[in-house]
């Protein structure tokens, strides 16, 4: 890890303070992705600004049929918080199933949209569920958010507050875990909104990162059923290939993971 | 609740002693800067940047260890060892730190020492090095092509040694006389080790005494110390090696990387200690790696389903370097056991080591003889299939028998007993072989294929390449006990294991006995752990050890009791003649005195012979066809291990081992790309580790103990028959599972996604998709 100034911000004020005083300065919220990558000298920022003690960006509660999610939410928080448990199981289901109980316990649900890994379980969930993110300055709907592998809205200066999760009729996610870093080799969250239409987010898969499956949202749109599902298949052409799988094999899984998914919500 | 091995409680507790917890007052740091090129000439290297740098004390480049007198590292066969045509191998200069090329990814280039690791590491960056690429080959396959890149001048065609064993012409005979014949093509793939603690060292020169402290983790100090000193010239008398706790080994902690030679270098150089600890990427880099064998069976059979002969034609990757116990592994261990537990007329091995753009290869956990007990159970399965033949019965029909031991093989090698029929049936009842076919039918119903698959192995353990194991006993002032060998535990119980053995040899309780292993002030030596061979051979001799303290004790006892010492009798603890006794640590204690050396202070040695454990691995495996996602659905083992001293140590080893099997089988895979040479799976980011829920938690476990007579003990080796073992049976069980896919072969790792597209490509996988 290369030197660096690390500060504790104590208000989102200060933070936002922080931030801009310094051209190189970063956030960290969970540090999960984040000191990895510190520690392989990937990143050289001047300035860490710690978000964990800013009391605004954490909570968790239901108002007037949304989930409010503090960003700086863990995942063990939202996977073990009755008020989620309650209000979208599939969101809890979800964050128990990221990473291992050390990351759960350190890592955040702000960090992990911030940082928009191509491979994390959230931005399936924000995308299906038709999230919106408040930040210090805006209010940004999930369809505008993500915008590409590591790419998001976030302008300079910009911290998210919270994630807003309209409640659901309904929604899961199913994943399939790479063999050896445990992200989503493919990861599909469907839901089904109060205004009975769907959604269906795909993670791990996307060669642009997480994207929203129209052809299946349509199709379970008309029928909300198994059936719906079959023959549809993401195009290869549009997933990712490496190493540890092809396209085909990874759009394939796309497939199966949304037929797990919607399993559980039959 | 108490732990069940002595060593648990310190290192539970963080209490014990790696080596990165050793330091010394006034130390310094180093950080290695490695090649980031597979292969390419050093056009010019300035450490002056780095030199400069605040902090920096010394930056040291192959110019500082040439002009030291450096040799190369150690590697390759023993001179005795004589290739095809009586050709000695081709073995390059392994240079410590490079030397105007650098011959793969990670290879250590520059060694910088500062106040800090940060400011070392920091300085590092500012080291100018221009490389001039050179095309790389990452495989044997490439190495071997026409035009391939030639890594070392001196080597045209990039092979080290061709190697033979066994009779060609006898094989041939057996081939033309065989009413069936069978041939498989096998890839061993290139491991990564990953031992959970990462290497380190912190090198100490005492300038008024001339001499060196080491503090590296190591299985035994023998090789250490021998190989550091033929590298660095240093007089091995005057290098102490200090190992206390070490995190795992698994074979390549049992010879010096360079880290170690050039701090012994800077600790003199400069006066002050130097320490290095390597991160997990240093580990992935440049700890040797494990494997990476390609195996090439034949097998003859005759119309009455009897085994005339077995052919190999092997392919070994050396890596960059002949480095450990690359080449040792290619050409002994892959040929010894070549006929596994067969009785069979004739056996030919050739074994081609090729060097590569990659880390140097050595021992993990079996050495070569995992990988030769997979190929050979693999192509038994494969022979069996072919031509109808029953896979319980040819086996039967085909072991060399409990009546014929001791039996010679064509090689030359002598197993001294077994009886692998016993163990195989002991084995198939276990696992309920026979009612395999309900629970394939049941597996079935649920969409799922299901295969069995079993492997009747044997490999060699034991041998050593110390003439000796010696042990010593050291008495203090209060008659308490340490006993000493030179084995290095790492993760084994050696201090448990041989604390009670003394114990109970001498009939006496546990308390006031201590063990140390590997210390240098303690002239004892021996053979490092290796080849599970430990407690056949250092065991051995703390159990002859237990006996010369009664020797050394009997005259003693006789003057206290009064009698001449051929009254005297022991038993229990206690020496005893005409109703009288006197204990013998009441005796020690008394007898102790600060001025002079312990009159029961003595020694023992004795040299132990190979063991051959076997065992009977079954292994049922499932696959879901709609991802490709394999699970063990069961797996139960039964090993002739000999006589068994510690039944938990020896369950986890067998554990372990069998986990490190299905890591291989189902996930790990150390991968260069083929075009740039860069190490695509240098972190668990991308390299498969196995993981708790790999292996059915009920896993089932026997011995079937047949003791050897080679040793004191009765005892087999235990630590590597996990992979010989798991190996072919996984992978028979996947086959069993697939092959009615249309499937006919498939390396390892089997990974979901290679599974999947198997069965995209076949014709029964098409049948399974339309079923599902």
């Amino acid at each position: 890890m290369y030197a660096l100034n690390y500060q504790r911000a104590k208000s989102l004020d200060e933070a936002v303070k922080l931030l801009g005083a310094e051209p190189e300065a970063k956030l960290m919220a969970g540090g999960q992705t984040l000191i990895p990558t510190l520690k392989a000298r990937l990143a050289q920022p001047s300035h860490l600004i710690d978000l964990a003690r800013v009391a605004e960006l954490k909570g968790i509660e239901v108002k007037d049929g949304v989930l409010i999610i503090g960003a700086m939410s863990k995942h063990y928080e939202v996977m073990t918080s009755a008020v989620v448990q309650k209000a979208i199981p599939g969101l809890a289901n979800m964050a128990s199933l990221i990473g291992d109980l050390q990351v759960r316990n350190m890592g955040t649900m702000g960090g992990s949209i911030a940082n928009n890994d191509p491979a994390a379980d959230y931005p399936a969930g924000v995308l299906a569920h038709n999230v919106t993110i408040v930040t210090n300055k805006r209010e940004i709907k999930a369809d505008d958010y993500f915008q590409g592998m590591f790419a998001t809205a976030l302008e300079e200066g910009e911290i998210i507050i919270k994630l807003l999760w309209p409640l659901p009729k309904k929604s899961a996610y199913s994943k399939f875990e790479h063999p050896a870093s445990g992200y989503a080799m493919a990861g599909t969250c469907i839901a089904q909104l109060a205004d009975g239409s769907v959604r269906v987010g795909v993670t791990g898969a996307g060669s642009s990162g997480a994207f929203r499956w129209t052809e299946a949202e349509e199709a379970l749109a008309k029928s909300f059923s198994l059936k719906a599902l079959e023959g549809l298949k993401v195009d290869p052409e549009t997933c990712l290939g490496d190493l540890h799988a092809p396209p085909e094999y990874r759009a394939h899984l796309v497939g199966v993971m949304a037929k797990r998914a919607l399993e559980k919500m039959l | 609740m108490q732990p069940s091995r002595r060593e648990d409680l310190r290192l539970i507790q963080g209490t014990g002693h790696y080596t990165a917890d050793w330091n010394q007052p006034g130390q310094l740091y180093g950080y290695v800067l490695r090649s980031p090129e597979a292969h390419a000439d050093i056009v010019s290297l300035n450490v002056e940047p780095a030199r400069a740098f605040p902090g920096v004390v010394k930056v040291m480049t192959f110019a500082d260890v040439e002009a030291a007198g450096f040799k190369s590292l150690v590697g390759g066969v023993a001179p005795n060892v004589k290739g095809v045509g009586d050709s000695a191998m081709k073995k390059p200069f392994y240079p410590v730190l490079a030397d105007k090329k650098v011959q793969y990814v990670g290879q250590a280039v520059a060694y910088v020492i500062a106040e800090t690791a940060a400011i070392a590491q920091d300085a590092s960056e500012a080291i100018e090095i221009e490389y001039s690429q050179l095309p790389p080959t990452v495989t044997v396959e490439d190495s071997l092509a026409d035009g391939a890149p030639q890594l070392h001048a001196d080597i045209p065609g990039n092979v080290g040694f061709v190697y033979e064993r066994g009779d060609a012409a006898a094989v041939d005979e057996q081939f033309k006389r065989a009413k069936y014949t069978s041939k498989i093509h096998l890839e061993s793939q290139r491991l990564i080790v990953n031992p959970m603690e990462p290497r380190a060292c912190l090198a100490v020169y005492h300038a008024d005494e001339d001499r060196y402290t080491l503090y590296s983790s190591s299985q035994g100090i023998v090789n250490m110390r021998n190989q550091v000193s033929t590298v660095t010239g240093i007089p091995q008398a005057k290098l102490e090696i200090i190992a206390d706790d070490v995190g795992g080994s698994f074979g390549i902690r049992s010879t010096p990387y360079p880290e170690y030679m050039v701090s012994l270098l800077a600790a003199k150089q400069l006066g002050k200690p130097i320490k290095w600890v390597g991160t997990r990427t240093d580990s992935f880099l440049s700890d040797y790696h494990g494997r990476a064998l390609e195996l090439n069976g034949e097998i003859a059979i005759d119309e009455n389903g009897r085994f005339l002969a077995f052919r190999w034609d092997d392919r070994v990757d050396l890596g960059g370097y002949a480095g450990g116990n690359g080449a040792f592994i290619g050409t002994n261990n892959l040929t010894i056991t070549c006929g596994g537990v067969y009785d069979v007329a004739a056996l030919y091995a050739r074994t081609r080591l090729i060097y590569t753009n990659t880390t140097p290869i050595s021992a993990y956990r079996g050495a070569g003889r995992p990988d030769i007990a997979f190929a050979i159970e693999r192509l038994v399965d494969q022979a069996c299939h072919d031509h109808g033949l029953d896979p319980v019965e040819t086996r039967r029909k085909n072991f060399v028998k409990a009546a014929q031991m001791p039996y010679k093989t064509p090689l030359g090698t002598t197993y001294d007993c077994g009886d692998f029929a016993a163990v195989m049936d002991d084995a198939l009842a276990q696992a309920d072989w026979a009612g395999f076919a309900g629970r394939k039918a049941a597996s079935e119903k649920a969409g799922k294929l299901r295969g069995i698959g079993f492997a009747t192995f044997l490999e060699a353990s034991g041998g050593g390449n110390t003439p000796s194991d010696q042990t010593a006993a050291r008495f203090d002032a209060k008659g308490d006990v340490t006993i000493y060998c030179a084995a290095g535990a790492s993760g084994q119980g050696h201090e448990t294991t041989f604390i009670s053995l003394f114990a109970k040899e001498l009939g006496i309780t546990e308390d006031g006995i201590g063990y140390r292993a590997s210390d240098s002030n303690m002239a004892v030596v021996g053979n490092g752990t290796g080849g599970s061979r430990t407690l056949l051979g250092q065991g051995s001799s703390f159990k002859l050890l237990a006996q010369k303290v009664i020797e050394k004790a009997t005259p003693h006892a006789a003057e206290a009791l009064g009698v001449t010492a051929d009254a005297v009798s022991y038993a229990g603890g206690s020496f005893s003649a005409g109703g009288k006794s006197v204990g013998l640590r009441e005796l020690a204690k008394k007898l102790a005195s600060a001025a002079a050396a312990h009159p029961f202070d003595c020694g023992a040695e004795g040299t132990f012979g190979v063991t051959f454990p076997n065992g009977c691995h079954v292994a049922e495996v499932e696959f879901d066809p709609v991802t490709g996602v394999a699970e063990i659905a069961s797996y139960a083992a039964v090993d002739d291990l000999g006589n068994v001293m510690q039944p938990t140590l020896v369950l986890g080893q067998v554990h372990g081992g069998v986990v490190q099997g299905a890591g291989q089988v189902f996930g790990e895979h150390a991968v260069y790309d083929r075009e740039s040479g860069q190490f695509l799976t240098a972190s668990f980011m991308d390299y498969t580790m196995p993981r708790a829920a790999t292996v059915p938690l009920a896993m089932k476990w026997r011995g079937h103990a047949v003791p050897t007579k080679t040793n004191l003990l009765g005892a087999k080796g235990v630590g590597e028959s996990g992979c010989s073992g798991s190996l072919p049976a996984l992978m028979n069980a996947v086959m069993n599972a697939l092959r009615p896919m249309g499937i006919d072969n498939m390396q390892m790792p089997i990974t979901a996604a290679k599974v999947w597209q198997a069965l995209q490509a076949s014709e029964g996988g098409a049948a399974v998709r339309k079923a599902a």
